[in-house]
């Protein structure tokens, strides 16, 4: 079912394109290119005491580096395709490959874009639009998204990055009230988590569907250009291998960017349906459940620039404060397939410095410090406190 | 299956709109409509990228990319890059192109030529993305916007401004006109 949606949009977008190439051709006279090469990379060192990974490990290795690179064709003026992978060491120092995204882009008209494949949901603004490291203000996610690597004792709401399926986007033009952009998509969505804790939820494409029913969401956002913008997003998927249990998102993102100041948020909420049983009496099963688990968090992000003080030195200088806040329904009176939420929840607050020594190159000096809520609930107790130092480019 | 009439209900909605204008690059309407898209669409998410970082063929990959980020129309996405473009000269170092340079050109022209409206303030017309140019002759001296637009990342490495393949007579028109 998934695959002939997939393959009739994509016959669809192929054959309008013939029909309109004959007229689009001669509209510009610009250097046409075919191929171009991006990306980004990074590398962080991260001091920390005690370190250790998420399952309780010594981390070996406390420096780690990304290379990102980006793959953009132009097959012609109304299809481009993009891939991007990932080769990443991690704190175990072993090397990890991963395909973030590859899809095809087709431009069906003036305000219409399709995309298909395998891409970066447009759910809030972080996972989409601002994690590349020389994007992210900071060097470390918000503390609502896990990092690449774990996020130390606080837990990340299920993030909602990549997925297979079909987008549409719009742009609805308002004229001096702003604009509005829309997105809707339909992907092969959530899995349940495999292994020892399993039973969580789990967006990860590179496995393949699990249950017969696709996820679909949008977001809809209102923008104020240059300065404003605030989005809402939806997402909701059936995750359970018997795709009985259901996972929902909503995400708020609002973005003011001034000439010198950035302030950015959001909030991110989720319920998970889990299952289970009441102890039986004797022998006998017990009566059965199903109850919605809430993960709820959010966080804001200000950034300013030295440049506004006018002093040719501090014009590569840029300051960073993030507040991140998580809480989480878990309270250890049911046993359930989120247990390992337990003690997860809590704050983070990162402060950060930013030398810039080109638009998309920069050196960051970043400290990180978390409290968690229920430490008693918790597995491990590791302090969760830490100094980061980037180098972070994009190409 | 509810999802897919929805979205070809957006396609039908947007479906007659389309016909793109064959409009020349180097039309200065257009680089100007360009420098504003770009000074309130490319700073959104990430520092502003100046054109000096990729040839013109790069760029004609890399907007399309970024239309789809950013939400641009298919027209704005061509007014970028036709702004883009037109600060850009065939020379890969971007060198001033003096040859093409038969008649001098005023600094009114040039300014509108180059899109600084796009970026900068003038009398309370013009972008935000770069500081209001009112009074920067005096408050910077001339021999500072001189060096400033041979290089303008010469006081500031991330800046979004492009390198302008201008020559001195061209740079001391702009601050005769800047001056008033
Ligand atoms: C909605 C957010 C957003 C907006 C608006 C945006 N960009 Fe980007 N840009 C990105 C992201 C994210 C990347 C990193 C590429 C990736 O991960 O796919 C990027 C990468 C780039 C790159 C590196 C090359 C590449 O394609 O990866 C250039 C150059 C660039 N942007 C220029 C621009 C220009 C010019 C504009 C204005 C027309 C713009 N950007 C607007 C989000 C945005
Ligand atoms: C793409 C946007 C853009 C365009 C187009 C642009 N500039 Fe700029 N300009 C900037 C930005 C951003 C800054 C501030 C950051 C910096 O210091 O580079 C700046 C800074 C300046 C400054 C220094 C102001 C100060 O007080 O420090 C001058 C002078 C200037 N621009 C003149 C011009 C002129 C003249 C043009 C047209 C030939 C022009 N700019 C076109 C973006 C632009």
């Amino acid at each position: 079912m998934k695959k002939v949606i997939l393959q009739s949009a994509v016959a669809t977008a192929i054959s309008i394109s013939m029909l309109t190439s004959a007229t689009a051709q001669e509209s510009s006279a610009l250097d046409i290119g075919r191929l171009a090469i991006a990306g980004y990379g990074d590398v962080t060192y991260i001091e920390q005491s005690n370190m250790k990974d998420e399952e309780g490990n010594d981390v070996q290795n406390n420096v780690v580096a990304r290379f990102v690179p980006i793959f953009l064709f132009q097959m012609s003026e109304k299809i481009h395709i993009e891939a991007e992978l990932e080769f990443s060491t991690n704190a175990e120092g072993e090397t990890e490959t991963e395909l973030e995204y590859a899809n095809m882009h087709y431009f069906y008209n003036d305000n219409t874009i399709i995309t298909a494949g395998k891409f970066l949901l447009p759910f809030g603004q972080f996972g989409a639009n601002l994690h590349p490291s020389w994007i992210n203000k900071a060097a470390s996610n918000p503390g609502i998204y896990g990092g690449h690597g774990g996020n130390g004792a606080l837990g990340g709401v299920t993030g909602i990055w990549n997925d297979t399926g079909i987008n549409i986007a719009n742009t609805w033009n308002l004229g001096d009230a702003g604009r509005v952009f829309t997105d809707f998509y339909t992907v092969s969505g959530p899995r349940q988590e495999e292994g020892d804790h399993g039973g969580g939820v789990e967006i990860e494409s590179k496995k393949g569907d699990n249950n017969d029913s696709m996820a679909f969401g949008g977001r809809i956002a209102y923008a104020f250009l240059p300065e404003w913008e605030i989005g809402m997003s939806y997402y909701s998927g059936a995750y359970s291998d018997d795709g009985d249990l259901d996972y929902n998102a909503y995400n708020i993102d609002f973005n003011w960017v001034g000439s010198y100041a950035s302030v950015r948020g959001e909030i991110f909420g989720s319920t998970a349906e889990t299952e289970g049983e009441e102890e039986g009496e004797e022998e006998g099963h017990g009566e059965e459940w199903v109850k919605d688990f809430d993960k709820r968090g959010w966080y804001i992000q200000g950034t300013w620039q030295a440049r506004q003080l006018g002093k040719a030195w501090l014009n590569p200088v840029e300051f960073v404060v993030r507040y991140s806040d998580i809480e989480s329904d878990f309270d250890g009176s049911v046993d359930h397939d989120f247990e390992e939420d337990g003690g997860k929840t809590g704050s983070r607050v990162y402060y950060g410095v930013n030398y810039w020594l080109e638009p998309s190159a920069v050196l960051k000096l970043g400290a990180e410090s978390t409290s968690i809520d229920n430490e008693a609930a918790s597995h491990t107790t590791v302090p969760d406190d830490r100094i980061f130092l980037q180098l972070a480019f994009g190409f | 299956m509810k999802l897919i009439k929805i979205m070809f209900t957006f396609l039908a909605l947007t479906l007659n709109t389309f016909s793109i204008q064959a409009q020349h690059v180097s039309d200065p309407e257009l680089v100007a409509e360009g420098a504003k898209a770009y000074s309130e669409n490319c700073a959104r998410c990430h520092n502003a990228r100046p054109a000096e970082e990729y040839s013109k063929k790069e760029w004609s990959v890399v907007i399309p990319h970024m239309r789809a980020k950013a939400h641009m129309t298919g027209k704005e996405a061509l007014a970028v890059e036709a702004f883009l473009a037109s600060t850009l000269t065939a020379d890969v170092r971007n060198a001033r192109d003096y040859e093409n340079r038969t008649t001098t050109r005023s600094g009114a022209e040039l300014v509108t030529q180059f899109g600084c409206q796009g970026c900068h303030q003038l009398k309370g017309e013009g972008g935000k993305l770069g500081p209001s140019l009112d009074n920067v002759v005096i408050n910077r001296g001339e021999t500072f916007i001189l060096n400033k637009l041979m290089d303008p990342k010469f006081n500031n490495a991330a800046s979004a401004m492009p390198k302008y393949p201008m020559s001195e007579e061209d740079i001391k028109a702009i601050i005769d006109f800047l001056r008033n």
